[in-house]
């Protein structure tokens, strides 16, 4: 048999085996390094520290949970949050995150290694980076071969778009999730590939642990259903799938109400319905199937049709009554806003204003994906190509997680995985088709095509550098599997292998792909490292800009207004903010917050938003009633940073409108249409507090000179508001945070208005006593 | 050496708080203008250094000793017998400019005085016809001052006194003396503002007025004009002439309408039935109101626990039963000491998350003298409670206490483990457990053949 390169003679089989099962050892080990350091550059940038904000929460619930134990962590009822609401942590969490760091904490601390519990939390998302990264090799393994899912291994441990959720210090549910999701997937194909019980339970356990750990465990919950489903309606329908199934969704299901959070939703919401809907159907063929075998092929059609549409019509009913009772909720906002990107920002504008949730940009595919984005098309390809059960599963998989991530950022989280398994699947069929040594024979005989499976490949030009599969009889070998049974054959001098008739020939041809690949992976790894250097690992906490010599200045005035309201305000002191800061004042501050980012309750934010969008005195009652004392804003105005409250404050305005659409309206707040912050702004906005108090005495720092808000290019009027209700209590270096102080009734009961003329020695307007008598001398 | 003068010090202070009239303090400033002479308010003087006063006497022009050093405010009490002294520095810019000549030091202000209340220190003001810095003060409190130049006057009951010295009976107060015959009062009248922390003290007669003018001829136009500017008329019983008023810091300050009231001539002069005046009863009782000897209260504390146990929790849960205690004494000035007081019928305890849960009444326990106590359902919601107690009373202190407590939903141990109602889902569950078995039984223990028919089928 004619090769392109020599290959080594004389080498057992049991050796090329061993080598290459080391090989793939030292390659995995050599990925989770990877993937872990590139992690690292937040804390070799700035320092390790909790990053944004919902992490900041989960690091309080897992300190509560690392000294309280488990069972005060578990009825944690915090008086602190969402005051005077208080907020039912155990109930209203997904313990999955806290649980993980805290075993390992009390793992490392059974051992005697007192490891401080934020390094834990800081470096839990490089390590189950790592974990991930294993997962998905066992995942790719099982769509194509070993190289594969090296391939796929490394892909994942360094894409961006996974990166930008997992780097440390980013204590997220998505640190761990995305490892739960990859290895219940792979349990999942294990077990229908095996028909095993063993593996469904393994995969109910993981579904378990990822419902524990993220709410986004739901595309887990409609994905393995649509997966069966397509299966059924293909006519795949085998013993193995109704085990597997059946497996994972009893004990799945079971297990999953065990989550306090979850509770019953899994048999009374819309979004469950189809996992339930899925099984009871299994269960409907699987009788079908033992009744078929025991009556006559024409009774069974009879009895077929009338069950199956007896059986569908109650069953749709059925689901409808039951929505229609209120037994089973509707979808939610969430969900909808999935199908409509325009829903959220008519109905719910709490939904639309998390940025995470606003539809992608064209360009940040290519940000997070790099060449993966044109790789992972030719993997889907691939996959129609075999068709097994398993590669309908990732097929389902990609068309649904591209739909998802093109509607919401956030969610191009679940396409990475799928994006670098493809991928991998692609290249690895390219690295093999070109790596492989073998030379296609001269066809001078015609001889029939017997390689069993591929039938429709069209024959492949000479030196083609397109990418074209090669179909191999057996699935399972790659290039490596090719070259050890080509290493077999020499060695054994038994020339069994077919002799093939497609192929390349020469050397030149193989080089130039491969180079060209080999080329694309570098610039791949060049681009992630870039992007995570300089994108996606910045604690948000701590900013970073760069001096004019180019030397990195930080800017630090997060924490340093966080620290000064731990040291100087009253423990008990209730800080109003927006929701974005509440966490990070929960967890640098110490103090009590009115709304935080865990948005459960809309009416309590419109409060917020009202009194931060209403003139102060109509601000002052709102705020005496929630024992407000301290108000903090964000504003960037100083030194352009754009995401300040003045940026957000539309928001504020839009949520609150939607509960006092009579006192708020959002065009109140426009000039001519335009949104405006210096002279010609609307007396709406130049009344309201938040203006007041993201301007107050910002004129004076120019010192009479033209004051200039950089983040919205505006020139501010000479003569900034004044303050009556409230005092400026602390304002940060850059001026990023403004902490106000809320005044106490005035100890004469005036109003403060009219205390405050009275403090600057103003005259009061004469008054005439009350004429009650009037009538009576009239 | 310097330790044990302090200590000395703090001893001294200490006895004097023992020993004081006032539940606050003893000492004293008079503020008293050089137009009046200290000897003419001998018995007012004498009475309150009788009681226990310790009284320092400075003119407004004087800068020693100062009413406030360092935002501590330097006397218990201040009296200010200045109705007529005028000037005052307004402003800085007038300061500068030396516009004015001030007849006040620069720490009497309007705006001092009004820190000086808000520190705790209790005042007491008199007013005259003339406008000055102190009748725009009383403008702060809710007081309208008449113009300027318009006495009270009355022509009832017919005297030889001149219209504009009137006999005032004194009205049944919780702060006055019961059965204090009329006092002689001259002065200028005010009308009341609309703050609920007013206290009217003496009020006008119904036959009295303020004009500008001492005989009747301006009477009628008074009332027209009144009619024609809208203006509310500045006569009858609804005019004040004494009136307190108590801030929120509970320091309370009284504003007279008039010096001669509490000088020795008023007190000495009959009145015109010929029985003695009121007076020196009256103005001894308006400071002990001032300087809150009477009608003194004050929560000493407050507890709450559960039904059947001991100790304040950190937290409740809902649908607990609590008990709430308050413990309230009143300043006894005989005694100088706090004593515990049972005397409030109509106090209410407000169990509130934004707005009250719960609003019960607070009642004495009787047989236990100071004690208040009630008990009560926490409410089926969760949150963070406040238990308050705002009790305000016209004279009164204001008794205002507020605790925190947290409201958490039960333990997950702490709801009912087995539920009658699921008697169904119970059965479901054992029954299918039972046939399992059963079946597995069967399977197991089933024979051969069964078996091999099975193991044909699967192929």
């Amino acid at each position: 048999m004619p090769t392109a390169y020599p290959l080594p003679e004389n080498v057992s089989p049991a050796t090329v085996a061993n080598t290459a099962s080391l090989l793939r050892i030292i390659a995995l080990g050599l990925i989770s390094a990877a993937a872990i350091a590139s992690r690292l550059f937040a804390v070799i940038n700035f320092e390790s520290i909790i990053h944004e904000f919902d992490p900041w929460f989960n690091y309080r619930a897992t300190r509560v949970l690392a000294s309280k134990g488990f069972y005060e962590f578990w009825n944690w009822f915090d008086p602190t949050a969402w005051y005077p609401l208080g907020r039912v942590v155990g109930g209203t969490i997904y313990p999955g995150l806290m649980t993980t760091s805290g075993v390992i904490y009390y793992i490392l601390h059974a051992l005697h290694l007192p490891v401080d519990i934020r390094n834990i939390c800081v470096l839990l998302a490089p390590g189950f980076s790592a974990l991930t990264a294993w997962a998905t090799y066992m995942f790719t393994k099982e769509m194509k071969d070993d190289s594969a899912g090296l391939l796929a291994a490394a892909f994942i441990g360094i894409v961006p778009g996974y990166i930008s959720r997992s780097v440390a210090g980013s204590y997220d549910n998505e640190a761990i999730a995305i490892f739960l999701l990859m290895f219940t997937f792979f349990s999942w194909i294990k077990a229908l590939k095996q028909g095993s019980a063993f593996f469904g339970t393994i995969a109910a356990l993981f579904y378990f642990y990822m419902v524990a750990a993220w709410g986004g465990y739901v595309f887990i919950t409609n994905m393995i259903p649509l997966h069966a489903l397509v299966l059924l309606l293909m006519g795949r329908f085998t013993s193995r799938l109704y085990v597997a199934y059946s497996s994972w969704y009893a004990i799945g299901t079971l297990a999953s109400m065990q989550v306090p959070f979850v509770g019953f939703q899994p048999v009374r919401t819309s979004e469950h319905m189809a996992a339930l809907g899925v099984f009871g159907l299994l269960q409907i063929v699987a009788f079908a199937q033992l009744v078929r075998a025991h009556v006559s092929s024409k009774q069974f059609q009879n009895l077929l049709f009338v069950a199956v549409v007896s059986t569908g019509v109650l069953g749709f009913f059925a689901i409808v009554g039951l929505t229609y009772k209120g037994w089973i909720a509707p979808w939610t906002g969430r969900f909808y806003s999935l199908w409509d990107t325009g829903y959220a920002k008519k109905y719910i504008p709490i939904i639309a204003s998390v940025s995470e949730h606003q539809p992608t940009a064209w360009p940040s595919f290519f940000m997070d994906l790099h060449f993966l984005i044109w790789l992972f098309p030719a993997g889907v390809v691939m996959c129609f190509r075999a068709l097994r059960d398993e590669h309908i599963f990732v097929i389902i998989y990609a068309a649904m997680a591209s739909y998802f991530a093109g509607v919401m950022v956030r969610l191009m989280l679940a396409l990475t995985p799928v994006v670098c398994v493809t991928s991998a699947v692609a290249l690895s069929t390219l690295l093999d088709t070109y790596l492989d040594p073998t030379e296609p024979t001269v066809n001078e005989k015609a001889e029939p095509v017997n390689d069993p499976p591929s039938t429709n490949v069209p024959v492949t030009p000479k030196k083609a550098k397109k990418l074209k599969d090669k179909e191999t009889a057996a699935t399972a070998r790659g290039a490596l599997g090719d070259v050890v049974s080509s290493v077999t054959s020499a060695a054994g001098g038994s020339t069994t292998s077919p002799k093939t008739t497609k192929g390349i020939f020469g050397l030149d041809g193989r080089v130039a792909v491969l180079v060209n690949a080999l080329g694309l992976l570098l610039f791949f790894v060049v681009h992630c490292t870039w992007v995570t250097a300089n994108a996606y690992s910045s604690p948000s906490v701590v900013l970073a800009s760069t001096n004019p010599d180019g030397s990195q200045h930080l800017i630090d005035d997060f924490r340093e207004a966080y620290y000064w309201l731990r040291q100087n305000t009253a423990e008990d002191a209730v800080v109003m903010s927006w929701w974005d800061y509440g966490y990070q004042i929960a967890g640098m501050a110490n103090r009590t917050t009115l709304v935080d980012n865990n948005t459960w309750n809309n009416t309590h934010i419109a409060t917020v938003g009202k009194a931060m969008s209403s003139p102060e005195e109509v601000a002052y009652p709102i705020l005496r009633k929630h024992d407000v004392n301290y108000v903090l804003v964000i504003f960037g105005g100083l030194i352009g940073y754009s995401g300040d409250d003045m940026n957000k404050f539309l928001w504020m305005v839009r949520i609150s409108q939607g509960v006092w659409p009579d006192e708020i309206q959002e065009p109140n707040y426009f000039n001519n249409g335009e949104y405006r912050v210096d002279d010609r702004a609307s007396p709406t906005m130049k009344e309201c507090l938040m203006y007041k108090m993201t301007y107050y005495r910002f004129a004076q720092l120019f010192g009479g000179g033209q004051a200039i808000d950089r983040v919205r290019g505006q020139h501010m009027p000479a003569n900034g508001p004044t303050l009556d209700y409230l005092e400026e209590a602390f304002t940060s270096e850059n001026w990023i945070v403004r902490i106000y102080e809320v005044k106490k009734d005035d100890v004469l009961g005036r109003d403060l208005k009219v205390a405050n003329a009275f403090g600057e020695g103003k005259k009061r307007k004469r008054t005439k006593p009350i004429a009650r008598r009037k009538a009576i001398a009239a | 050496m310097r330790f044990p003068l302090s200590a000395f010090l703090s001893f001294l202070a200490l006895a004097n708080n023992v020993f004081a009239k006032s539940s606050t303090g003893d000492s004293v400033l008079v503020v008293i203008d050089s137009s009046l002479q200290k000897e003419d308010y001998s018995k007012f003087f004498g009475g309150l250094e009788e009681r226990g006063y310790q009284l320092t006497f400075r003119g407004p022009k004087d800068t020693h000793p100062p009413v406030e050093q360092y935002g501590i405010p330097g006397f218990s009490h201040v009296i200010l017998f200045t109705p007529e002294t005028k000037f005052v520095v307004a402003s800085r810019c007038e300061r500068a400019l030396s516009i004015v000549i001030p007849a006040y030091t620069f720490d009497i202000t309007p705006q001092s005085l009004v820190g000086l209340l808000s520190e705790g220190t209790n005042l007491l003001v008199t007013l005259s016809t003339k406008q000055t810095p102190l009748s725009s003060l009383s403008a702060e409190f809710s007081l309208i001052p008449p113009p300027p130049g318009t006495p009270l006057v009355s022509h009832h009951p017919a005297r030889s006194e001149p219209a504009t010295v009137v006999p005032i009976p004194v009205p049944e107060s919780p702060l006055l003396t019961p059965g204090t015959p009329p006092v002689w009062f001259s002065g200028v009248p005010h009308a009341f503002g609309n703050s609920p922390y007013l206290v009217p003290i003496l009020r006008a007669t119904s036959e009295s007025f303020a004009a500008d003018s001492f005989d009747d001829s301006g009477a009628d136009t008074l009332v027209d004009a009144s009619e024609k500017v809208g203006e509310g008329l500045w006569a009858g019983s609804q005019l004040g002439l004494v009136t307190g008023f108590q801030t929120l810091k509970n320091s309370r300050v009284v504003f007279a309408g008039g010096v001669e009231m509490f000088g020795d001539e008023y007190a000495n002069k009959t009145l015109p039935d010929g029985a003695p005046s009121g007076n020196e009863k009256f103005v001894r009782d308006v400071t002990a109101w001032a300087f809150r000897e009477t009608l003194a209260l004050r929560i000493d504390n407050t507890t709450h626990h559960r039904v059947g146990e001991e100790g304040s929790p950190e937290k409740y849960t809902t649908n607990d039963q609590i008990i709430y205690t308050a413990h309230i004494s009143a300043y006894d000035p005989e005694t100088s000491s706090w004593k515990p007081y049972s005397g409030i019928t109509d106090m209410q305890l407000e169990f509130t998350m934004l707005d009250p849960h719960i609003r019960i009444a607070l009642p004495p326990v009787t047989g236990e003298p100071g004690k208040y106590q009630v008990q009560f359902r926490a409410p089926d919601r969760h949150g963070v409670f406040k238990f308050v107690v705002d009790w305000r009373r016209k004279g009164y202190s204001f008794l205002q206490t507020s605790t925190t407590v947290p409201v958490v939903p039960p333990r997950y141990d702490q709801y009912p483990r087995f539920l009658s109602a699921a008697w169904p889902y119970y059965a479901g569950a054992i029954s299918t457990s039972i046939g399992f078995f059963l079946f597995s039984a069967l399977w197991l223990a089933g024979d051969v053949e069964g078996k091999k028919k099975k193991g044909l089928k699967t192929e």
